[in-house]
């Protein structure tokens, strides 16, 4: 016989409560086609408690079905046909219809050719389109129907309170297709800075909040539930113009060479990233190494042989961000040390300090929308092939315009209380917020 | 659009299975024999991604002298890494390659066998005298992770392992009978699987047709019958097999109660349509208790002249029902799930309750109720993940118990049965 353990006990998710998050973006609009938020990643979380989308994209960078159930390509991957789920509403109650969803492709895709077929939505593009389930996976692709200045989504929770940029609230959908979510409603408090949320959680007033990669650390130490994705932030400089010159090109390839990104990263943002000359990260394509990320200040100087720089750079970076000055004053340092002036500034400049998210675990798709939100020149991709051989090409022919110079890739990261129950933050840092359920000791956990 | 369509994207899920079933006789659970229940799994074969990354480096490097470096920076063993190596050395050297130090070389390769979020991805970076280095690459689909291993123990728990699929297993019966059949419970189908050539061959997928959506947490029971092969029961779905010329399965909007109970102790409870638990409104009730708090589940533990019912409420709460009583037991650091078996060890019968283990994979420990107090009774089976299902089969004498891999999210369904302790 053996003592009756004390182990914690493998309950099954129980309904009920609300759930209190706090967050740093504060989007005025809930529409995902608006324009995109500073802190998209809170958008996006946001966005997937009251929109879905035709196809949501797996931990594996695979297509999954949601409003859609199935789809079907020519072999020219230029004509795609989607099969829409039945019986599904909108949170307004209207039915969803297979127009309903062109209209909403229509809206946000102008040129696309977006048609209804019976059941199944027909998407037809001027080239291939390998990666199409990917791209509709995104945000900006959920299906919204847009009436007399309303919106509203199909998705699991419906907007029961809304004051743009400062607090929503939404109440768990009985009929959600996907299944009523465990909580009866969230809360959620946006325009909140890192520091005050930290704050918010230590008292127990909220649920769920942000963690910046450079506080990833500390909050660790002080709370003891953090968890982040893999790095999904691409950190990187950006000229504002396309390479000038032979000579501007040398200059160019010094400023990448003598960049210190391990200290950035040690240093500056206390390990929140890793280091990387690639515009996507390792864990999603293989092959990122390849770029060697290394400082060479040798070979920096040696690069500057017999080329002027005619008059200092100016680094422009992003005021609002704490660590952003930081980061531009050292490598305002590092490109002094290989013979280069670069003068950081809040204004507009020669050069930008820039956070994009990679908006897909799908590399193709993650490359286009980088590059789109870059301003650069879209990857070339070779035709059919959806292979990392072609995303490599695609990649390396970006970087060789010499336009952006990567640095880091941050994680995304959260913290939340012990009573938020099965939260598993995905590889992309989306929060599976109808998933969690809240333990025992929460105020107003349902008793059945 | 029609005949011109190709590949349809998304597809049903695919189906592997990893044991043979226990046709392995049940009791005789030696080492010996349930290793020969569990499908060997040889070494991966790279032979042909292998040559094909040794042909783009041969187009590079034509034949000649090179230096050539693997290093690993992904999953693969270093024997298979090895294995790797040796295997691209063969195939670079039929095509004209031979192997020198650097300083001989004409030409520098550096393989990395690295990995994305499914393949594994093999770059070779060659540098030649006279070029800028050149980068070769091809990718070739990393392997699932192997399935869990059996675990022998000489204790009093025996898991085996039934059957294994992506996407969630609500419960599994065996049908026995030459040949053997095994029933997949699942959200949206019931699968049949024929023992055949020693594995499951499917038979026949029978789809589950429901008019709501499926609560999240969904759960549901598979029960086998003497007048038909079987009842599926789903959260407001009742499902009833028929056998015309082939089987059939008809399914209905019903409220019916689960069974809960054995064919030797039968109970069923109300399932709440929208939620993961029943009720609390028992048919035909325990002696005279026909209801009780809203419970995750409940298990028969027999006594003299009567019954014990044990329920996990939904509270977390074990409540021990006499047909007079209700007496709460309190937490004792059990799950939400419990299962009772018939094992004819110690008092006859044990209670099989969900538990956590420090690593956050789930257990399950059995259990007897002495003096309304309850004693475990064996050391914890682990599981690699959380426990989504713990049924007792109809005949009292096992449990179904299905776990999530914590790692792969894969479902896996055991038959676990107790044994005397030697």
């Amino acid at each position: 016989m053996f003592s009756t353990p004390s182990a914690m006990a493998a309950t099954r998710p129980r309904y009920g409560g609300t759930l209190r998050v706090a967050m740093r973006a504060a989007p005025t609009s809930l529409d995902p086609a608006g324009p995109q938020a500073p802190d998209w990643f809170g958008s996006r979380n946001v966005s997937l408690l009251v929109f879905d989308t035709l196809v949501t994209v797996d931990n594996s960078g695979r297509p999954q079905p949601a409003l859609a159930t199935s789809w079907q390509s020519e072999p020219s991957n230029q004509r795609w046909q989607f099969s829409i789920r039945r019986d599904i509403t909108f949170q307004d109650g209207t039915a969803l219809t297979s127009d309903a969803v062109a209209a909403s492709l229509r809206a946000v895709n102008p040129t696309w050719k977006v048609f209804s077929a019976g059941d199944a939505v027909i998407i037809e593009r001027d080239s291939a389109t390998v990666n199409l389930p990917a791209e509709l996976a995104l945000p900006r692709n959920s299906i919204v129907r847009r009436e007399g200045g309303k919106i509203s989504g199909t998705g699991p929770f419906t907007v029961t309170q809304w004051a743009p940029g400062k607090k929503l609230v939404l109440t768990a959908r009985e009929d959600y297709w996907g299944g009523r979510a465990f909580v009866d409603s969230i809360e959620i408090e946006m325009g909140k800075t890192f520091r005050d949320q930290m704050i918010s959680l230590g008292l127990g007033k909220t649920d769920v909040i942000e963690v910046a990669p450079e506080q990833l650390h500390r909050a660790s130490a002080e709370s003891s539930r953090v968890e982040h994705s893999e790095p999904v932030e691409l950190m990187a400089l950006v000229f504002a113009r396309d390479r000038q010159s032979a000579d501007d090109g040398r200059i160019r390839e010094a400023l990448a060479l003598s960049l210190d990104r391990a200290s950035l990263n040690n240093v500056v943002l206390q390990s929140g990233g890793e280091p990387s000359a690639a515009l996507l990260p390792n864990w999603m394509t293989g092959y990122a190494f390849v770029f060697p990320s290394n400082v060479d200040l040798a070979h920096a100087r040696q690069n500057l042989v017999g080329v002027r720089q005619t008059a200092p750079w100016t680094l422009g970076y992003d005021a609002t961000d704490p660590s952003a000055r930081v980061v531009a004053e050292r490598i305002a340092l590092n490109a002094h040390d290989a013979g280069l002036a670069l003068q950081p500034t809040s204004s507009a400049a020669d050069l930008r300090l820039v956070r994009v998210p990679l908006v897909s675990l799908d590399a193709h798709v993650a490359l286009a929308e980088l590059a789109k939100s870059l301003g650069l020149t879209p990857p070339k991709y070779n035709g059919n092939s959806n292979s990392e051989d072609d995303v490599y090409a695609a990649e390396n022919g970006v970087l060789q315009s010499q336009r952006v110079i990567p640095l880091l890739h941050l994680r995304s990261a959260s913290a939340v209380q012990a009573t938020v129950k099965d939260w598993h933050k995905a590889r992309d840092g989306s929060w599976n917020l109808p998933g969690i359920w809240l333990g025992p000791g929460m105020p107003g956990t349902d008793k059945p | 659009m029609q005949s011109a369509r190709h590949h349809a994207v998304y597809n049903s899920r695919n189906l592997n299975m990893l044991i043979a079933p226990s046709r392995c006789p049940r009791a005789a659970f030696s080492l010996l024999l349930l290793l020969l229940c569990v499908r060997a799994t040889g070494a991966t074969d790279f032979r042909a991604p292998e040559q094909q990354l040794a042909e783009k480096i041969a187009a590079v490097t034509g034949p000649g002298a090179v230096s050539l470096q693997v290093i690993n920076r992904s999953s693969l063993s270093r024997e298979e890494s090895d294995g790797f190596r040796r295997g691209l050395l063969t195939d670079l050297s039929a095509l004209g390659v031979r192997f020198v130090n650097a300083d001989q070389s004409s030409a520098t390769v550096q393989v990395s066998l690295s990995e994305d979020l499914r393949n594994y991805v093999w770059i070779a970076e060659i540098r030649q005298s006279t070029n800028e280095s050149s980068v070769v690459m091809i990718t070739t689909p990393r392997p699932e992770a192997p399935a869990a291993t059996q675990e022998l123990s000489a204790l009093t728990i025996r898991k085996s392992l039934l059957w294994t699929q992506d996407s969630r297993i609500l419960d599994v019966a065996e049908v026995p009978g030459n040949p053997q059949h095994l029933i997949v419970l699942d959200p949206d189908n019931v699968t049949l699987y024929k023992f055949q050539n020693s594995s499951w061959q499917p038979e026949q997928t029978l789809a589950i047709t429901h008019l709501h959506p499926w609560p999240r947490d969904l759960r549901g029971r598979l029960q086998l019958r003497k007048d038909h092969l079987f009842d599926a029961y789903l959260p407001g779905v009742y499902c009833r097999s028929a056998a015309t010329s082939t089987l059939t399965l008809n399914c209905y909007e019903s409220d019916d109660p689960w069974p809960l109970g054995t064919d030797q102790f039968p109970l069923n409870g109300f399932f709440s349509h929208t939620r993961n638990f029943f009720t609390g409104a028992l048919a035909p009730g325990v002696g005279k208790q026909t209801t009780a708090p809203a419970f995750y589940s409940a298990a028969p533990l027999p006594r003299d002249k009567y019954a014990l019912w044990l329920i996990i409420a939904v509270d977390g709460q074990l409540h021990m029902l006499d047909g007079i009583t209700d007496q709460t037991a309190g937490k004792l650091g059990w799950g939400s799930d419990i299962a009772s078996v018939h094992s004819g060890c110690g008092s006859g019968w044990q209670v099989l309750a969900a538990g956590s283990s420090d690593s956050g994979a789930d257990t399950a420990r059995a259990f007897e109720i002495a003096d309304r107090e309850a004693v475990a009774v064996t050391q914890p089976a682990e599981f690699s993940g959380n426990i989504t299902a713990l049924w007792t089969e109809s005949d009292g004498a096992n449990v179904i118990a299905v776990a999530r891999d914590l790692e792969t999210g894969k479902y896996a369904a055991y038959r676990l049965t107790i044994t005397c302790g030697q």
